[in-house]
């Protein structure tokens, strides 16, 4: 059964909360997918080069299959949603568009952002939608070695010298409230509450990945930032996003752009 | 009893980092050596191993093992495999089950 013959999908509200929130998932797997693929040849050893690459086709083909239900609820093309949306209208978390800056930003980054979309995904298995269920717990097999490898990585790196350790606590320091971004709300979610969609509230998500996260950093000596932010952190969920956005889909789309509608 | 780390000309500190890794595609094979990956322990390196040896082929198990570890016969020391008298008597290969057991895999070019 597609989405959109699902009863309790009907009433309109319902439905554009769920479009807005798979969209928002979709968009950080594509864009994290991409920012690993760069490390593709670049990464400091041949088997971190195979991994992250490893790692970025499945994070792609994630959001492939997180666009299929999208189009079938607000119709259009996966394709054209990943490839032929501006900026503005992309509903990532600012945190996956950031450039991947060295090697300790990269796998800081990775460690937070699996773990959060663990959180993610075992709220959306647990939900009454069985399509929507199936879907998570079948990402969630491959996001458990995404888990592993970003937090071994960041375990290695935070204790092995005092220039590795001063570089993830420096990622550490501007990835965290970016990560806790993730956990943001787009518009109408409380309204897939009710339909047993969504079961677990945003607040409630990010308690259970700070919980998991916690005990993994002061195991290895780094500290979470606290007190004021600097800066507020721009809400992707509702299009904010930085200049490095633009930058990404520049490149990312350019061979889709040089013949929309192209079959390869 | 030399390292085998010694025998190809590997530094005491670099076997320590490569690690061997077997892999065994179902759970009625042995594992197999596959190739190595550079780690600094071997909790890291089975995580290496896994996207390396285990993304494309069929895998249940593998193991990782610090080429320091390994210890091997000597090479110049080839000769005491060879045999010097007739040890047909063996290998048994004129038992009748044995060749029906035996001929379904050659059959396979194995």
């Amino acid at each position: 059964m597609t989405l959109a013959a699902v009863p309790a999908l009907r009433p309109p509200e319902v439905r554009e909360a769920l479009i807005a929130y798979l969209l928002g998932v979709a968009d950080d797997e594509l864009i994290v997918g991409h920012r690993h693929s760069e490390w593709t040849g670049f990464a400091p050893d041949i088997e971190s080069d195979v991994a992250l690459s490893s790692i970025a086709q499945e994070e792609i083909g994630h959001a492939r299959l997180l666009y299929e239900r999208v189009a079938e609820l607000a119709g259009g093309d996966p394709d054209a949603l990943a490839y032929g949306r501006g900026p503005d209208a992309f509903r990532n978390a600012v945190l996956v568009e950031r450039p991947n800056g060295d090697w300790g930003f990269s796998i800081t980054r990775m460690c937070l952002y699996d773990h959060a979309d663990a959180v993610r995904l075992d709220a959306l298995a647990g939900g009454d939608l069985t399509p929507l269920a199936d879907l998570a717990r079948t990402l969630r097999r491959e996001e458990r070695y995404h888990m592993i490898y970003g937090e071994q990585w960041l375990r290695r790196l935070a204790r092995a010298t005092d220039d590795s350790r001063s570089k993830v606590q420096a990622a550490l320091d501007v990835a965290w409230p970016e990560a806790e971004a993730l956990f943001a709300a787009v518009a109408g979610q409380d309204m897939l509450k009710e339909p047993g969609v969504l079961a677990v509230d945003p607040a409630t998500q990010v308690q259970r990945w700070r919980d998991v996260m916690l005990p993994v950093l002061t195991d290895v000596g780094l500290r979470v930032p606290a007190g004021p932010k600097q800066a507020p952190v721009p809400d992707g969920r509702h299009g904010q996003h930085t200049e490095h956005l633009a930058a990404l889909l520049e490149e990312m789309t350019s061979v889709w752009r040089s013949e929309p509608g192209a079959r390869w | 009893m030399p390292a085998w780390s010694q025998l190809i000309g590997m530094t005491p500190a670099h076997a320590s980092r490569i690690f061997a890794v077997f892999r065994q595609d179902t759970k009625n094979d042995a594992h197999v050596h596959v190739g190595d990956v550079h780690a600094v322990d071997a909790e890291m390196a089975l995580v290496l191993a896994k996207e390396q040896f285990a993304r494309r082929d069929p895998c249940v198990s593998l193991w990782v093992i610090p080429y320091s570890q390994i210890e091997a016969s000597a090479s110049d020391d080839a000769d005491i495999f060879e045999h010097a008298t007739d040890k047909s008597y063996r290998f048994g290969g004129s038992y009748r089950e044995q060749q029906r057991v035996m001929k379904p895999r050659r059959r396979e070019g194995r």
